[in-house]
């Protein structure tokens, strides 16, 4: 992890594979295709994946698929999946709808 | 914003154990989770739990559930429940929804137990309904009494596969066969013997190519693989299940450590993205604690103890105890952790093969590939003896930290020896006197009592049986060898239910005196 | 049915009295308390949604809130997540399509 993996690397051409069309990111409705596309678009971080395809963004915000897209890159980089960061975790951990998140009201009356 | 001395997130095994640490040495103690009801996973586990006493073995999960609650609930542990963490920032700030409130806690100290997420694989047809995680099928059916479905196909091998295989039969399902695409059974033998028994067939070096159907689950094919996990064309093998069950594996739900800003690790061995921590659970971030299946995933029974270590030491960290008495509790509970993290399955055997018993006796090829030991196999271990009259048979062949057998004859007939992983022996010279105490005792359901000479060219065998309908007495039906075959006819002598066997009934049936080595299971018929 | 009677480890089922709710406009029974998707399944219901993109229909998957797999228009509120959310007394769900109810 915290590798920092080298741009300059040749990693070839997309090569067309048969499961391609294989849905990973059940939520935001990605393929196995798009995510390895993205690779060779040059996405080769978890973060950037997510921002060019939304993978992991639906939803369930990645609780399904995140390891299966970590997996996908790390095959098309030619990396072990524990070099590539994951991605950033940050609040809410749940789906909450936004006027819920953005009331945010300090009660004591929960006992 | 309200503060805490102590906040725990998740009220599943580990978060509760810390919880009672804490408040029963007087600390202000609160614990979010997320359900409607605390306990955690550990409310889905109908089967008997393997250890010793001290990690509550031979008693089954949802009642060991009912015992931490009432020991919470003793200790003054304050449990919010429908109250998702929904962040964790620097300075262990926690943020709850709970309703359509968003409110922000201030922890002296927190800890996290968040516990895992359910692993999962793809195929065509993966996203169809019916396709569902082994979670969820015992969710659905030991929380909800709803069966997951009719015909199911089970995939995965890990004790997660296998005993909700099992569980799936308990519920009255049907499940087609059981696939990994390892070349070997993953969880414990005793697992899988119990369900290739009923006659559920094992596929290792298999793997799902397609689920079937258009609207939801109506078939699956699935198909050999070769030694790089690809599909070997022609292997193919069509199953009509309406269900499909996931069970490969869990990853820590250790977002929220991530989140907080502590050290974290990508660590294969502990099923993938762990905080760095110390060997009681405290993270880079001092106060910050992780414990359970979060921090590394393993057992329940090591969760519990993971969160009793958590709790002792935010309990010294706020000054409610001194530095001697936490050692102290710590040197205790880090010998019962470290007697759970003994024997084959131990972590740190984790991806090694183990060809030996601790005894030196060969390993079942034909256990680890098809879920049952041969006739012949079964022979070899100790617990396997021939006598006059009634004994008990204890098929057990792999070094697992668990003794319950020993404790429950009364006459002392079974030893396990100094190391917990041993298998168990039958002492010499020891009477047995039938009472089945030993069957019921066993989580593995590995123990029969067969006599196998009744003198009339009759032999009886005693199996542990845990399904709907019991058979009567007197009834008539099929003697089933380890992988579910029928045998012989066989005829129910007598069906024992005894409170002290915690529903697992003892089913004593006759068969020819050739089978009493070879009959395991009654089918009715 | 899908609902066990009696199982061999935890006896009868422990359930809320009958109620009544509406599934696509066809009325149902299930238990109160209950989660919505269990009473749905009991009543042989497989499909919760069709996905936006690929108008693929999904159904329950991890029954623990986590996938948002089997979210519903649950008395016209959208992504309600059903296998966490109990049933009440006269519920009105709806199969989601895409972001809206199936058929709005």
């Amino acid at each position: 992890m915290n590798q920092i993996v080298d741009r300059s690397r040749d990693i070839g051409e997309f090569v067309p594979q048969p499961d391609d069309d294989m849905l990973v990111c059940r939520c935001e409705e990605v393929t196995k295709g798009e995510i390895r596309k993205a690779v060779h678009d040059g996405m080769w971080t978890i973060t950037e994946i997510r921002r060019y395809l939304r993978t992991g963004m639906g939803l369930c915000q990645g609780q399904t698929c995140a390891r299966l897209v970590k997996g996908i890159v790390a095959r098309e980089l030619g990396i072990s999946p524990a070099q590539l960061e994951p991605a950033t975790a940050r609040s809410p951990m749940r789906p909450i709808e936004m006027k819920v998140l953005g009331k945010e009201e300090v009660s004591d009356t929960w006992q | 914003m309200k503060r805490y001395e102590v906040i725990i997130v998740g009220a599943g095994p580990s978060g509760l154990s810390a919880a009672i640490e804490a408040a029963k040495r007087g600390i202000k103690t609160i614990v979010f989770d997320e359900n409607e009801k605390p306990g955690g996973q550990l409310f889905k586990q109908i089967h008997k739990f393997f250890g010793s006493k001290k990690h509550h073995a031979k008693i089954r999960g949802f009642k060991i559930g009912e015992e931490l609650l009432k020991e919470a609930d003793e200790a003054g542990v304050e449990v919010v429940l429908n109250a998702t963490v929904i962040g964790l920032y620097a300075d262990k700030e926690v943020v709850v929804r709970r309703g359509d409130e968003v409110s922000h806690y201030k922890g002296d100290t927190v800890i996290v137990a968040t516990g895992a997420a359910e692993n999962m694989v793809t195929f065509p047809g993966w996203t169809l309904p019916g396709v569902i995680g082994a979670g969820a099928a015992q969710t659905m059916m030991n929380l909800h009494g709803i069966k997951p479905g009719k015909k199911i196909l089970m995939l995965g091998s890990g004790n997660v596969g296998l005993v909700v295989s099992f569980q799936l039969l308990q519920a009255g399902c049907e499940v087609a066969a059981l696939v990994d695409a390892a070349p070997k059974i993953g969880g414990y033998g005793v697992h899988a013997s119990k369900v290739a028994r009923t006659g559920v067939p094992f596929y290792l070096s298999h793997t799902i190519t397609k689920a079937h159907g258009e609207d939801h689950v109506t078939g699956v094919t699935i198909s050999k693989v070769d030694e790089h996990f690809s599909p070997i064309e022609g292997t193919e093998k069509y199953f009509d299940v309406d269900t499909i069950c996931m069970a490969v594996g869990l990853s820590p739900m250790s977002q929220l450590l991530k989140m907080s800003g502590c050290q974290m690790e990508d660590n294969p061995k502990k099923g993938g993205q762990v905080p760095i921590t110390d060997e009681y659970g405290e993270t880079s971030v001092p106060g910050l604690f992780a414990a359970g299946d979060v921090s590394g995933i393993e057992e329940a029974s090591s969760a519990m103890i993971e969160g009793r270590m958590a709790g002792v030491c935010v309990a010294e960290y706020l000054g409610y105890c001194t530095e001697e008495e936490k050692e102290q509790i710590l040197a205790e509970l880090k010998e019962d952790l470290e007697s759970l993290r003994q024997g084959m399955f131990a972590p740190a055997n984790r991806g090694k093969e183990i060809t030996e018993t601790e005894e030196g006796i060969a390993v079942s090829k034909n256990l680890l590939q098809h879920g049952f030991l041969t006739e012949k196999e079964v022979e070899k271990y100790p617990g396997v003896v021939h006598k006059v009259g009634v004994h008990p048979v204890m098929e057990c062949t792999q070094n697992i930290p668990c003794n319950p057998c020993q404790d429950a004859c009364p006459r002392g007939c079974i030893t396990i020896g100094e190391n917990i992983t041993y298998l168990p022996i039958v002492a010499d010279g020891s009477k047995c006197s039938g009472c089945g105490m030993c069957v019921a005792s066993c989580s593995g359901q590995a123990i029969f009592l067969v006599d196998e000479d009744c003198g009339d060219g009759s032999a009886t065998v005693t199996v542990p049986y845990e399904f709907f309908p019991i058979p009567e007495e007197g009834s008539k039906g099929f003697g089933l060898s380890r992988n579910g075959e029928k045998l012989c006819e066989a005829t129910v002598v007598s069906v024992k239910s005894v409170a002290a066997y915690d529903h697992t009934n003892l089913l004593t049936m006759r068969v020819p005196k050739e089978y009493a080595m070879a009959a395991r299971f009654f089918k009715a018929g | 049915m899908n609902r066990i009677e009696e199982h061999p480890i935890l006896g009868e089922p422990q359930k809320g009295r009958e109620v009544t709710f509406t599934f696509d406009g066809k009325e149902m029974k299930g238990c109160e308390g209950e989660p919505i998707a269990m009473a749905l399944k009991a009543n042989g219901v497989m499909i919760h949604r069709y996905t936006k993109k690929e108008h693929k229909p999904r159904g329950i998957f991890c029954a623990i809130g986590r996938c948002t797999d089997c979210v519903m228009v649950v008395n016209g509120k959208l992504n309600v997540r059903t296998c966490i959310t109990p049933l009440e007394e006269g519920m009105v769900v709806q199969t989601q399509d895409g972001v809206t109810a199936k058929g709005a």
